[in-house]
């Protein structure tokens, strides 16, 4: 059974993969707010260079990446085209009552293409280290721990989900259910959704027993190893630098 | 023999309004492996969930001596290592070794001793190395022994197991019931597994209803077909099959069958010799 793994491809040899998660979280988190703050296209389309760059030094296969990019392209997309269309601005071409300005079509292609870059970034940062040691390092960067545990428990347990849902849905198809555009078809979809629901309550109660009966009184008590070498500081310099060209170069052009 | 467990007139009733547990009364022994049996619905999980106080409903439950209050349930916890039936409810973390320290973590016991703790407890149930893996990517029967093992990382006294057996293929199941019996704790264990039960247990309490309904040697609950079959439950097929056969003794396993079997052989080979 197919399932979404982010991290499929941690287990690479490359700087990035061997940096230590703190530093690199820490310092893709500050070039992923640099690349927020920009508002001019040219230095936008330099971050999104060097986003693909680094993408590319990660090692992680680009079809993997481009799978993954369909769904932000198609997201983006739609912003876009209402963009262009809805801002008003010098017109750049007409269709009936519809037209493109200069000014929307510029402010759509500066958001798309800072969406692009942050999501491109979001693979060699959490692309390159497993999912666990990525959430250990949450930690170990003090982010509050309902946030840590709601990432870790949903991480857990998407796997479970995902598969007991495709269950139900062989279970539908072998007594004849068909996907349709019909009511039927969302009835019966509205049902398994709820009875999905159902279930994951029933087990958050059980998890909950079980974590109780291990000593579990609220509070998660945690071992984190991680240590820092110069290594890290150099590379989460050298990403951190990158932000900061960007934004110098935001002011100055 | 010193009594770890003392049950007095437990009762326990849901909030839908299941009733249960109806006035249980029961003793469990130091150093003894016990069997809880009873068909789906008379209360064994519920009465699981009673001995490290995860419920507590009314009348008395006292382990290792103490009176199970809301203020001491946390310690006793450490001492009362509960295996739930389902392991993906048990094994929640993202890696093996984080969900084997996170109850001797809880139990405050120093990190520094964690890892020990860990390596021990994987290998007593013969899962060295698996401290990285992700839980989500064992199999089912790796699973069961990661969830068995969370809990001896606590170290406990008393072992309490929901339905060990269950969804396990034949290996991993005969794999299980081998270790089960390695184990040199004070055990507890709820299953519809009689074989398990014939195995591993020499006392069984027969659940029904939310009451106890039988206590005793594994041999003469296991070989009272009647009592069984009045309470949907089933012999193991080696008592079946020896019951059918109106044999006087009976044997509980396969090991025991062995020297009936030989007996036979043996004595049809004399009487292929002498005539």
């Amino acid at each position: 059974m197919h399932l979404p793994e982010i991290d499929k491809y941690s287990h690479l040899q490359s700087y990035l993969h061997s940096w230590d998660p703190r530093a690199k979280i820490t310092s893709f988190s500050f070039l992923i707010l640099s690349i927020v703050l920009l508002g001019k296209l040219p230095v936008a389309l330099v971050g999104f260079v060097l986003a693909s760059a680094l993408v590319l030094s990660s090692r992680i296969p680009l079809r993997f990446i481009f799978k993954h990019l369909r769904w932000v392209l198609l997201f983006v997309s739609v912003f876009f085209i209402l963009m262009s269309i809805f801002i008003p601005g010098q017109e750049l071409y007409r269709f009936h009552s519809l037209v493109i300005s200069q000014e929307g079509l510029q402010k759509g292609t500066l958001i798309a293409v800072k969406a692009l870059t942050i999501t491109l970034l979001i693979f060699p940062m959490i692309g390159t280290t497993p999912f666990p040691t990525t959430i250990k390092a949450l930690e170990g960067l003090r982010v509050p721990h309902v946030l840590v545990q709601i990432s870790a428990f949903t991480y857990r347990y998407i796997f479970l989900s995902i598969a007991e849902g495709k269950r139900m849905i062989i279970a539908l198809t072998s007594r004849g259910f068909e996907r349709k555009t019909d009511l039927h078809t969302l009835q019966t979809l509205g049902k398994l959704i709820g009875m999905m629901f159902v279930r994951s309550y029933e087990r958050t109660e059980r998890v909950y027993q079980a974590m109780v009966s291990r000593g579990y009184n609220g509070e998660m008590v945690t071992m984190n190893e991680f240590h820092l070498h110069g290594g890290d500081i150099g590379k989460a310099i050298f990403i951190s630098l990158l932000g900061v060209i960007l934004i110098s170069l935001e002011v100055v052009l | 023999m010193r009594k770890v467990i003392e049950i007095k007139g437990l009762s326990y009733r849901y909030a839908e309004g299941t009733q249960a547990l109806r006035g249980v009364d029961l003793e469990v022994f130091w150093g003894e492996s016990m069997a809880l049996i009873g068909p789906n619905g008379a209360g064994k999980s519920t009465l699981l969930l009673h001995l490290n106080g995860i419920l507590r409903g009314e009348g008395l439950v006292k382990v290792l001596g103490k009176k199970l209050t809301k203020g001491n349930a946390r310690g006793i916890r450490g001492k009362v290592g509960l295996v739930f039936q389902d392991p993906e409810d048990q094994l929640f973390s993202t890696t093996v070794f984080e969900d084997m320290a996170f109850g001797p973590l809880n139990m405050g016991h120093p990190k520094e001793k964690i890892k020990g703790r860990v390596t021990r407890a994987l290998g007593q149930v013969g899962m060295e190395g698996y401290e990285e893996r992700c839980p989500h990517h064992l199999s089912y029967g790796e699973k069961k022994r990661i969830a068995l093992a969370t809990v001896l990382s606590m170290e406990p006294e008393i072992l309490v197991l929901d339905e060990p057996t269950s969804n396990l293929d034949p290996s991993a199941r005969r794999s299980l019931i081998g270790l089960l019996k390695q184990l040199k704790l004070t055990k507890v264990v709820a299953t519809h597994d009689m074989e398990v039960v014939a195995e591993v247990c020499e006392r069984v309490i027969l659940l029904s209803r939310g009451e106890v309904v039988a206590d005793g040697g594994a041999r003469e609950i296991l070989t009272d077909v009647d009592l069984l079959e009045a309470h949907e439950l089933e012999p193991p097929p080696v008592v079946r099959l020896f019951r059918q056969m109106g044999a006087t003794e009976i044997p509980l396993t396969i090991e025991e069958v062995k020297p009936f079997i030989l007996e036979e052989v043996l004595w049809e080979r004399e009487g292929e010799i002498s005539s």
